[in-house]
């Protein structure tokens, strides 16, 4: 066994014996699936799923927002695919528990900037009305907002927006490892090799690994 | 409410007090650490999980529960920071850091001394304070050398005892012997920037980092996983104190560590002798650890704050503070990022030791001839990860090229085009001291255990600093146009603040008890037995990572307080 082997060997026996004692992890990863499975069963169009913390309405208006913000193409998943709205949804019912109010007034300004430029709510808009909205709030140029800013709110749905599509899938997002597989990054590899770290092309051995794969 | 009884009291057990609680309990005195956050172990650290650890922070202080604000001048409001870059737990920072382990060079000792005899007084500027160190290089060597044999650094030397070796730092400090351990492997962004900067007629060479090239003292190589500035090490490979000293520690049966405690004064009686320390228990109980010799080292900010919080009868102005230059002459790396993109190859930089992985010090400190530069002092310049951390969601958060927008399809293409195919350069900057950069205790922000939290007062956009960055970035461009790149672009650089890492000064040393708070032992003027160690104490920062300096300087302090103090407590100069 090269040394190399002997180094994942090891690692991959810490692993398992931690996997007895990651209680916590394990009923994360249940949340998470429990989450996305409903809304995989009934239809694609809801494969984002949510009930944490939005309702219908608000996940509508998040689901598009995400999705401009970080758009999918043939071949490109984006944050729909990469399931953004249920990880935000499950992040402020969870971890960001403390910024609900942040979306509540948000999403609330956000609903009341786009009846009053454009007659309608943000999910109903098309995709090049959508990007001028987003423009006016990254800008500052949203009336309606008070607090939180419409800068702020955008930089925090951006940032989360980023989270959901490239954070672990144990979080909800990232589903199927979509964001991974956008920018070609394999993900928690315990160990790259020296031909691995001297190669100018994409790293190919192996496939993506999750901590879930990890623990299982 | 608990009282105990030892011979020394470690406030902080990091980078410095690991060291100082090893070798102390070595020398047969009893040592009680306090530390505000948990004790971790390795097996802790499996989860390689950017999310935790990068973008949440989990090994950094919560800015809830500790908050640290911070206000450009004296005449603004202070709002709390958004990030505090320090440790939170045994081992402090070197749990999480990217293990950059530096000797600084002889002229950093003495950089005003330096500067003035090079290029006269009238290059200084007339508001800063740059000061000598009050000792030097050479006082200092076989305490670097101890640190980097008994932590296990990797590296190459460039200048053994005179002779300048090709491939390692040319510019440094001459040293007796070389690293315990052979440089880590390069990975491609490191080769692109190596043949660049030769080409150039530039010098660079491995990072010198405390993380295991190969076994060493009983734990394993690194694995080059990546998850390494921000994380722990999953295997143990990252020296940190949490994986050297504090085991040593144990292993003398004298040295005692408590978690959870928060502590809020150094007690002094009334001739002014230090007693002992107050702290709030992980229960919220009121303890008292009573003790013949008291050591600070947390980080700069709680250094201050601790002994501002500490006054007395006798100490009207906070403990140690009869100058007035306590929490003065703070100073704080810039970190001036330029990024590279191919088009024609992938880099995969998020392989390996993620933090400043080759570098070249041909523009840092006196290196280079600063006469028309339009600054003075320079920094270390080096390649590796956007904000030092090479996994995707830290890609999300750097600048992108001119004309590309950070969302929407655009953004999309960029990401999945770039993100194995770019590599960041930063210009890590030897910010001057002025004696307007202070820690003091803010008027209305208090943290979870109803204490005023640190203020920090701090604009790095001096003229001389803000000319430096401008050079640097210059260079960095050019370096990256030598590599072949398809696309430089350079970030922005923060509009304002307290930028970066690395956070110094606040108990400077010094020679003159009338302008500095401790000495070159860190035993500070005022109360023989109080020490405080930690880059608190650095007069100028360098340009380089400051902790194997905090490292050397806690193996001096230990040196002195085992072999001199102990036999005859009183003032060590």
């Amino acid at each position: 066994m090269s040394k190399h082997d002997e180094s994942r060997r090891a690692f991959l026996v810490g692993a398992a014996v931690g996997a007895v004692a990651g209680a916590g992890l394990k009923s994360t990863d249940a949340l998470a699936q429990n989450q996305a499975r409903p809304a995989a069963d009934t239809s694609h169009a809801h494969a984002n799923g949510h009930g944490a913390f939005f309702n219908d309405e608000d996940s509508a208006t998040v689901a598009a927002f995400t999705e401009r913000l970080l758009p999918g193409a043939p071949g490109q998943p984006g944050a729909r695919e990469a399931g953004v709205l249920n990880y935000i949804d499950l992040a402020l019912a969870g971890a960001y528990s403390d910024q609900q109010d942040f979306y509540r007034r948000g999403l609330a300004a956000l609903d009341a900037y786009c009846r009053a430029s454009n007659g309608k709510p943000f999910a109903a808009l098309t995709a090049a009305q959508q990007d001028a909205v987003i423009t006016a709030l990254e800008e500052g140029k949203a009336s309606q907002f008070t607090w939180p800013s419409a800068q702020a709110f955008f930089n925090t749905v951006r940032t989360h927006t980023m989270e959901g599509v490239f954070a672990d899938p144990v979080y909800g997002g990232n589903k199927d490892f979509a964001g991974w597989r956008l920018v070609g990054f394999p993900g928690a590899q315990p160990l790259f090799a020296p031909a691995d770290l001297q190669s100018s092309n994409a790293y190919g051995s192996g496939s993506i690994i999750g901590l879930q794969a990890r623990k299982g | 409410m608990a009282t105990e009884k030892t011979d020394v009291v470690i406030v902080g057990v990091g980078a410095a007090g690991g060291i100082l609680a090893a070798e102390l309990g070595k020398a047969g005195m009893k040592v009680i650490g306090l530390e505000r956050g948990p004790r971790f172990k390795t097996k802790d650290f499996d989860p390689h999980d950017e999310l935790r650890y990068f973008q949440r922070q989990d090994l950094r202080p919560n800015i809830k529960r500790q908050p640290v604000t911070w206000r450009p001048n004296a005449s603004a409001v202070a709002s709390p920071m958004p990030v505090q870059n320090y440790g939170n737990q045994a081992g402090g920072g070197t749990v999480h850091y990217g293990a950059v382990s530096w000797r600084m060079h002889e002229d950093d000792f003495r950089a005003r001394s330096h500067t003035l005899t090079r290029y006269g007084a009238s290059a200084i500027p007339g508001d800063s304070s740059l000061a000598d160190w009050p000792l030097s290089y050479a006082d200092l060597e076989p305490f670097y050398h101890r640190a980097e044999y008994e932590l296990g650094v990797s590296g190459k030397a460039g200048n053994l005892a005179g002779s300048k070796i090709n491939g390692g730092n040319v510019f440094e400090a001459p040293r007796k012997r070389d690293y315990p351990l052979p440089p880590l492997l390069a990975d491609q962004g490191e080769t692109l920037f190596d043949a660049a900067t030769r080409k150039l007629g530039y010098h660079p060479f491995s990072t010198p980092r405390a993380i295991l090239s190969q076994p060493y003292n009983g734990r394993p190589g690194c694995t080059y996983c990546g998850f390494c500035q921000a994380f722990g090490c999953h295997v143990g490979a990252k020296s940190s104190i949490l994986v050297t000293k504090l085991p040593e520690a144990d292993a003398t049966g004298n040295f005692k560590l408590i978690t959870g405690a928060m502590a809020y004064r150094v007690n002094t009686d009334n001739t002014g002798k230090a007693t002992g320390v107050a702290y709030y228990g992980v229960d919220g109980s009121d303890n008292t650890i009573e003790a013949d010799i008291v050591i600070v080292s947390t980080f700069i900010y709680d250094n201050t704050r601790l002994l501002l919080l500490s006054k007395s009868d006798k100490h009207p102005n906070g403990l140690a503070n009869s100058s007035g230059e306590l929490g003065k002459h703070i100073m704080a790396h810039m970190m001036a990022n330029v990024f590279v993109g191919f088009d024609d190859r992938h880099l995969n930089v998020y392989m390996g030791p993620s933090a400043q992985k080759r570098t070249i010090d041909d523009f840092n400190a006196d290196n280079f001839d600063q006469k028309d530069a339009g600054f003075i002092r320079g920094a270390q310049i080096s390649i590796g990860t956007g904000n030092l951390e090479g996994g995707p969601i830290s890609f999300t958060t750097i600048a992108t090229p001119p004309g590309v927008r950070r969302w929407g399809g655009a953004y999309r293409e960029f990401l999945a085009k770039y993100f194995t195919r770019h590599a960041a350069m930063v210009a890590q900057t030897e910010n001057l001291p002025y004696a307007d950069q202070t820690i003091d205790l803010d008027p209305t922000v208090r943290d979870a255990w109803g204490l005023p939290a640190p203020r920090v007062t701090y604009d790095w956009r001096r003229p001389n600093e803000r000319a430096r960055v401008e050079f640097m970035q210059k260079k960095m461009e050019e370096i990256g146009r030598t590599m072949g790149a398809s696309v430089v672009w350079r970030a922005p650089v923060s509009p304002a603040g307290a930028p970066g890492a690395h956070h110094e000064g606040g108990t400077r040393m010094g020679n003159d008890p009338k302008t500095s708070v401790v000495n070159r032992y860190g035993q500070t003027w005022d109360v023989p037995n109080l020490f405080v160690v930690g880059s608190s104490t650095f007069p100028t920062m360098s340009g380089f990572n400051p902790t194997l300096t905090i490292q050397a300087l806690a193996y001096m302090s230990a040196d002195a307080i085992v072999n001199r103090y102990r036999k005859n407590p009183g003032a060590l100069l």
